[in-house]
């Protein structure tokens, strides 16, 4: 038996393969990434081991001290665990609405194309715009949501959704709802559309119901898109800003902030650039555990 | 093709020439504040007025909302790409002078506007150092219903009283106009706070602010007096700490308040709107016993140590602070004229600006300190727990106070 030799590397030779103008037409990309990703990223972790001046500029290492100036207050455990809720019951609601709305979509009726465009508007329109919309829509003297719950008899006395934190917390979670579902809903409709056909007609032949064709046939073979999908949805979730700046600025006090609008407000209101950072770095910390969890499960599963 | 390939180079060149010969002008940003009042078109008109003037120059004005210019100008600067010039809340100033980022604006002006501005309103000289020039300067005071209240209340109690008697909620017709929700600036409890004789901080005796006093007996009274319009004698709209400053203005506007406590820039929006209803000025009240006080606001124009076009940035001023455009700038924002030739033009002789006017003397301004914004917030938060329940006035205060002072380092 030979053993094949590697062929000897001749001098040069590499520019002038078809690998070599690959590399360089990464180099763009490349510098983008560095520049607007990878150089923020860690001038942001930087700046949450260092003390920071109101113009961003490192001073002095403070190592933890940044971090133990936010675990010292009791009101950034009450945001943490609020980012949590705020992001689990908008994700499981998306998730669970998208897929209906996907299942709905999936099946012919007249009007299905003006119901796949109507669908996608609220993704289509601008976060902040939206908000702006339900901000008013929420009023509780002029607004049409109220206003609608008492002309039908539904709610003689609705609450004024803006005001009491409980109802405020809803009031933008359902909006981050609203923006998010079309996008689940189209991952989903896209999914259960790659299902081929012939399994359904072969469990009917077998006396499947709809409930077995669901259980054993769709949510199997749609796995992959939900996990991809609700991964997505919790990493966007957890840092929405948009929707609760415009419509409450995490008031009524600080009853609606999530971690993403008190870094805002860290950063940006208070120039306290150095705790901002830290809980940047904590964010990012959160949010990458979640990943490493979904990407264990979604490799396990064999999808790839 | 070839004839496709000779219009592209043509498009080419000339796009070139144009960029190169905009290139050769000199570029003044400004970052505006879009007052109440202040029509789009005032800023458009100013802008190709001015370039009509200096050809050389191309001035850019930056619109931004008022609640958010703080955070907007913050960006630029801690992007290290300020605006040459800006306009701020005079009690922003020393946050930024905390950076190093202001340039006194003196040297870069005429000798004609500085003198024709009252130095009374000179808010943005710091140590004999002029910074800032006045924007806008003015009282608060109180807009009424002077068809419904015959006669305007000189205290805070003579308020209430006529509150209780034309409150109608059934109606959507609501007393008193009370803001929770953040905007901007903390001035509702500052009405009150003020009227009570109260301040933020104690003044030591070499005029710098002490510990915070919003815990002492005018703070907590100044609360507990608001806590009890909103949940005791329920006589403000309901769900007050959903609207803003701005909110309430609309719901007065629309005749839906007995009683709303602002700026000029109302009765400016209310000319505009066209209210059909009769209401009238008078002074913030007080509280019995107390004298009358109200705060004055005022902002400023500052510029930037890193603008490159500082002399095209003074011209600007100068054109800006020219007779024309002051008076038409402070018609629409209804403020008094900050400039001394404008003082006794007849559209400032009507009784919104004469009641600004009056409460001058006895007037008390935001604390000018790096952390106002911090301490703003807090004491913000804690009067928002008051209002829902979750914190009497004296432990919201005290609360908000050994914060701030924790803050502060005292």
């Amino acid at each position: 038996m030979t053993l094949k030799r590697r062929p000897r590397l001749v001098k040069g030779k590499f520019w002038r393969t078809e690998s070599a103008v690959a590399y360089l037409f990464m180099i763009p990309a490349s510098v983008f990434l560095l520049v607007f990703m990878f150089y923020p990223i860690v001038y942001v972790i930087l700046m949450s081991f260092f003390r920071v001046n109101k113009l961003g500029d490192l001073v002095s290492f403070f190592g933890w001290g940044n971090f133990r100036f936010m675990f010292d207050k009791p009101e950034f455990w009450q945001i943490i665990l609020r980012s949590c809720l705020w992001t689990a019951i908008a994700v499981v609601v998306k998730t669970a609405l998208g897929l209906v709305i996907a299942l709905l979509l999936n099946v012919e009726f007249t009007g299905k194309k003006l119901a796949r465009t109507l669908v996608i508007i609220p993704w289509a329109s601008s976060v902040p715009i939206s908000a702006m919309i339900w901000q008013w829509t929420y009023n509780s003297d002029f607004g049409l949501l109220n206003h609608t719950l008492r002309t039908l008899g539904i709610w003689k006395n609705p609450p004024i959704w803006l005001a009491e934190p409980r109802s405020a917390f809803m009031a933008n979670l359902w909006v981050d709802i609203w923006c998010g579902i079309p996008f689940m809903a189209l991952v989903f409709l896209a999914g259960l559309q790659a299902i081929p056909q012939e399994l359904y007609e072969a469990a009917e032949v077998d006396g499947a119901t709809s409930w077995n064709k669901f259980r054993y046939i769709t949510l199997p073979l749609l796995s992959g898109v939900l996990t991809v999908a609700t991964l997505l949805s919790t990493l966007w979730t957890f840092n929405d800003f948009n929707v609760i700046y415009v419509l409450t600025a995490g008031g009524p006090g600080t009853s609606t902030d999530i971690l993403i609008t008190y870094i805002y407000k860290y950063a940006f209101q208070y120039l306290r650039f150095g705790p901002a950072a830290a809980m940047a770095v904590i964010t990012f910390g959160i949010l990458l555990l979640v990943s490493i969890i979904y990407a264990r499960s979604y490799f396990r599963e064999g999808v790839l | 093709m070839r004839k496709v390939l000779v219009v592209g180079l043509v498009v080419v060149f000339l796009l070139g020439v144009v960029m190169g010969a905009s290139a050769q002008k000199k570029k003044v940003s400004v970052l505006w504040a879009e007052y109440d009042g202040l029509t789009p078109d005032y800023a458009a008109n100013l802008e190709s007025a001015f370039e009509k003037e200096y050809p050389d120059i191309d001035l850019d004005i930056i619109s931004t909302p008022w609640d958010k210019m703080h955070d907007r100008l913050i960006a630029f600067v801690a992007g290290k790409q300020p605006p040459d010039l800006s306009v701020i809340g005079t009690r922003w100033l020393l946050e930024l002078l905390d950076m190093g980022v202001v340039e006194p604006i003196e040297k870069w002006v005429s000798k004609e506007l500085l003198d024709n501005i009252d130095p009374a309103l000179m808010e943005g000289k710091i140590k004999g150092v002029l910074y800032g020039l006045p924007v806008a300067a003015g009282t608060r005071l109180m807009y009424y219903r002077s068809d419904i209240i015959d006669k305007a209340p000189e205290t805070f109690e003579e308020m209430l009283q006529i509150a209780q008697k034309i409150n109608k909620p059934e109606e959507k017709f609501y007393a008193v106009g009370m803001s929770g929700k953040k905007y901007v600036e903390l001035t509702e409890y500052a009405y009150y706070l003020f009227g009570n004789d109260g301040y933020f901080f104690e003044i030591l005796p070499d005029g710098s602010y002490g510990k915070c006093t919003v815990n002492s007996e005018a703070g907590v009274g100044a609360l507990t007096f608001m806590n009890d319009l909103v949940n005791t004698h329920k006589v403000t709209q309901p769900g007050v700490t959903a609207y803003r400053r701005d909110e309430l203005q609309d719901l007065f506007i629309s005749g839906n308040l007995g009683i709303f406590f602002s700026g000029g820039f109302t009765a400016a929006l209310l000319e505009q709107r066209g209210a059909q209803f009769s209401w009238s000025v008078a002074p913030m009240p007080h509280f019995e016993g107390k004298p009358q006080s109200t705060i004055i606001i005022t902002d400023s124009i500052v510029l930037f140590k890193d603008s490159q076009a500082k002399e095209e940035a003074g011209k600007f001023l100068d054109f800006f602070y020219s007779d024309p455009w002051r008076l038409e700038f402070d018609k629409l924002v209804g403020f008094p004229p900050v400039t001394k030739s404008l003082a006794n033009d007849p559209a400032f002789q009507k009784p919104v600006y004469q009641v600004m006017i009056q409460q001058i003397p006895g007037a008390k301004g935001w604390p000018l300190m790096p952390e106002w914004p911090e301490c703003n917030d807090i004491i913000w938060d804690n009067i928002v727990a008051t209002f829902l329940g979750e914190k009497t006035p004296q432990k919201a205060m005290d609360d908000a106070a050994q914060e701030i002072d924790s803050i502060r380092g005292m």
